[in-house]
């Protein structure tokens, strides 16, 4: 096991006080690695260039810009300035003793390098992209990874190499490959959309010409389920396998047919009807297609959000006149209120961690803004401030970084934040509405 | 710590368990698309009894669709593309890493292509939606305004509906729609219940000045079929509407 971990998980334990040695065989994945917690230390990482050997100009500047972004985006990693720190090279090799041994000296921990450019003999599209990995701990390169591909391609290279190093070191797979389904308006319509977790590559999925909305991801990332306005007077909640863009109807009843979600295993869909009347929550076993009503009150109760056990569900009810969270078990039974701040509590997400629940609160200013409240209600933070109306929180796989759709800049866009309110970036720019973002399970 | 550590995996897999439990005994219960059957199987599992037998049966229930996709995580094919990490490869002694191969982007994505047929939609969309506004110009069909957070008709919006009651009882033939609009102010989907709740309070009262209830439809638009784009409340309070339509089919 590597020593960076095993010197990590020292720190954590004589901070708490406990037992060290037990945990020495463990793996890292079973250690609860919260990026906010304070205790915990990123690890810094040193990245040289991607020498070019041949490629378009713009390849190895390309992959260390996005490598160096998501490496910073995964929380575990400190980026250090390595000609910051004295550490120089034009290039390095995997026999290059002295800039390690520098970088060591230096504080850090992980030095990656690599190499890009064309692939030997191949056709012209075919690009390559090599990275080493030296860790200080150790005093070892532990190894490489060679990338090939076409010029399309070259993002996902450096995501991949990133979620490689963020799996080595924490034991959990990254989110640098991560996914965000999104809702844009397209001419007067609005269409769903994904793109990667980062903003790039955005890739339209429907193309009906009215109203497709609030779009999220089943558990496998295979497909997508969103209400659809198919006739313009009527709701729908399809369901959409990305492969093929084949779509298959899963709820047509009278009213309302919003807020659909699949359960973490995948064999429910809840979501909120008004066929009885007013809103409310029902579930739906895919596998039998027998459906329960979960809610039974004459408020609107919508929104729900599974826990990541499967066990609970969170969500918006009015039953007290002004929307609230509320949780339930996923049977329907022992309902109760979580939020008692403010009036206007809404859009409950669950975070795949279990230990947060993110939502819209309505501040004293009623000002719309992100907050996240733990599962029993004690603690309570407000993540976003400032102008702008915030909506549809969305949680990252790491339960690290939230995204959601704001309109501080005027028009709405999507944004990401860490879950403290830090790093708070846009990551749509183009188009005239962007909204509704769902994150996508990690791979 | 070590406690915590191991507390935590322990909860995690038993979680799953459970979870995994949960899943099978619903589907021995359950009994096809009888909604009212897994009722009873919900009310032996603990779930408040007394309200849902007295539910009434829920109507269009059943799937839509003949058959679903299998949604079970079990499914999930291996794809080479999608697929796991490898870890990194030994390069001692100057080897070079074994070669990686990359397509797609992740997750495949079927590319959409505006169809033929998909071009005719949006034409027929387009088409019918100024046939409406026409048609409900031509009536004279007057709209209502709503407050911040409300769905209460106000004095004026009663007055609006009586002259709209009028022109609909006149005209046995026409079907009207009423749609639900909301500022942009809250969240999407707290938006569509109030845009539902704005336009059933209009149908409602249009039915009590005898209106046959037959004849009139509501749909909700939340906030994403705005009459004004602007940040103020003059505009806030244009689209706070409950929108009068003469269907035209």
């Amino acid at each position: 096991m590597n020593r960076v971990i095993i010197g990590l998980m020292i720190v954590l334990c004589v901070v708490v006080g406990a037992g060290v040695l037990g945990i020495l065989d463990s793996r890292a994945t079973d250690v609860f690695l919260e990026a906010t917690r304070p205790d915990f230390q990123k690890i810094p990482i040193g990245v040289f260039g991607f020498q070019n050997g041949g490629g378009p100009e713009w390849l190895g500047g390309r992959i260390e810009e996005v490598l160096k972004a998501d490496l910073q985006r995964s929380l575990v990693f400190s980026l250090v300035d390595l000609p910051g720190i004295g550490v120089k090279a034009r290039e390095v090799s995997t026999t290059d003793k002295a800039i390690f041994k520098q970088a060591a000296e230096n504080g850090v921990s992980v030095l990656v390098w690599g190499k890009s450019g064309q692939k030997n003999g191949a056709k012209d599209s075919e690009l390559l992209m090599d990275g080493f990995v030296y860790d200080s701990g150790s005093d070892e390169v532990v190894g490489g990874k060679r990338y090939v591909g076409s010029t399309s391609v070259v993002r996902l290279m450096a995501h991949r190499f990133a979620d490689e190093l963020v799996f080595r070191y924490t034991g959990e797979p990254g989110i640098a490959r991560t996914k965000i389904v999104y809702v844009a308006e397209h001419g007067n319509a609005r269409e769903l959309f994904v793109m990667d977790y980062d903003g790039y590559e955005p890739k339209q999925i429907t193309a009906d010409g009215f109203l497709n909305l609030m779009p999220r991801w089943s558990p496998d990332r295979r497909f997508i389920v969103f209400t659809a306005y198919r006739s313009r007077n009527t709701q729908d909640i399809d369901i959409l396998e990305l492969a093929t863009g084949k779509r298959w109807t899963l709820v047509s009843m009278p009213g309302l047919n919003i807020t659909p979600t699949l359960s973490p295993d995948g064999n429910f869909l809840a979501f909120a009807s008004s066929q009885d009347g007013n809103s409310e929550i029902y579930k739906l076993d895919t596998r039998t297609k027998a459906s329960q009503r979960l809610t039974v009150n004459q408020g609107g109760d919508l929104s729900p959000s599974w826990s990541p056990t499967g066990r609970e569900i969170a969500f918006t009810s009015d039953r007290g006149g002004a929307p609230q969270i509320f949780i339930m078990s996923a049977d329907g039974s022992n309902v109760r209120r979580l939020t008692y701040e403010g009036d206007y509590n809404a859009a409950p997400a669950w975070s795949p961690r279990g230990n947060w629940i993110a939502y819209v609160c309505r501040t004293a200013q009623r000002l719309y803004k992100v907050c996240i409240v733990s599962p029993d209600g004690q603690k309570r933070v407000q993540v976003t401030t400032g102008p702008g109306i915030d909506d549809s929180p969305s949680w990252s796989p790491d339960g690290r970084h939230l995204t959601f759709s704001s309109t501080v800049d005027g028009k709405s866009h999507i944004y990401m934040v860490d879950t403290d309110g830090k790093n708070l970036e846009r990551i749509t720019f183009g188009g005239t509405h962007n909204s509704s973002p769902s994150w996508s399970p990690a791979l | 710590m070590r406690i915590r550590v191991a507390t935590m995996g322990l909860t995690m897999v038993v979680g799953m368990l459970l979870g995994m439990q949960t899943g099978c005994s619903k589907k021995s219960i359950q009994s096809g698309g009888d909604a009212q059957s897994s009722e009873r199987g919900m009310a032996k599992s603990g779930a408040p009894a007394q309200s849902q037998a007295q539910l009434p049966p829920p109507s269009g229930l059943d799937a839509p669709s003949a058959t679903f996709p299998d949604l079970s995580l079990s499914s999930k094919p291996e794809d080479p593309e999608t697929g796991g990490l490898r870890g990194f490869d030994s390069v001692s002694g100057g080897k070079a890493p074994s070669e990686e191969r990359l397509g797609g982007g992740g997750t495949m994505l079927a590319k959409v292509e505006p169809s033929e047929s998909t071009a005719r939609q949006i034409e027929e969309i387009r088409r019918e939606q100024a046939k409406e506004q026409a048609a409900s110009a031509e009536a004279g069909l007057r709209d209502v305004f709503f407050g911040y957070d409300s769905w209460t008709i106000t004095e004026e919006g009663r007055q609006s509906l009586t002259q709209d009651a009028q022109w609909i009882k006149a005209n046995a033939g026409a079907l009207v729609k009423i749609e639900g609009h909301c500022d942009e102010r809250g969240t999407l989907a707290y938006n569509l219940v109030l845009g539902e709740k704005r336009a059933k309070a209009v149908r409602n009262y249009l039915v009590e000045l005898g209106v046959g209830a037959n004849r009139l439809s509501v749909v909700s638009y939340g906030k994403e079929r705005p009459f004004c784009n602007e940040r103020s409340e003059s505009c806030y309070q244009q689209n706070r509407r409950g929108h009068v339509v003469v269907r035209s089919k």
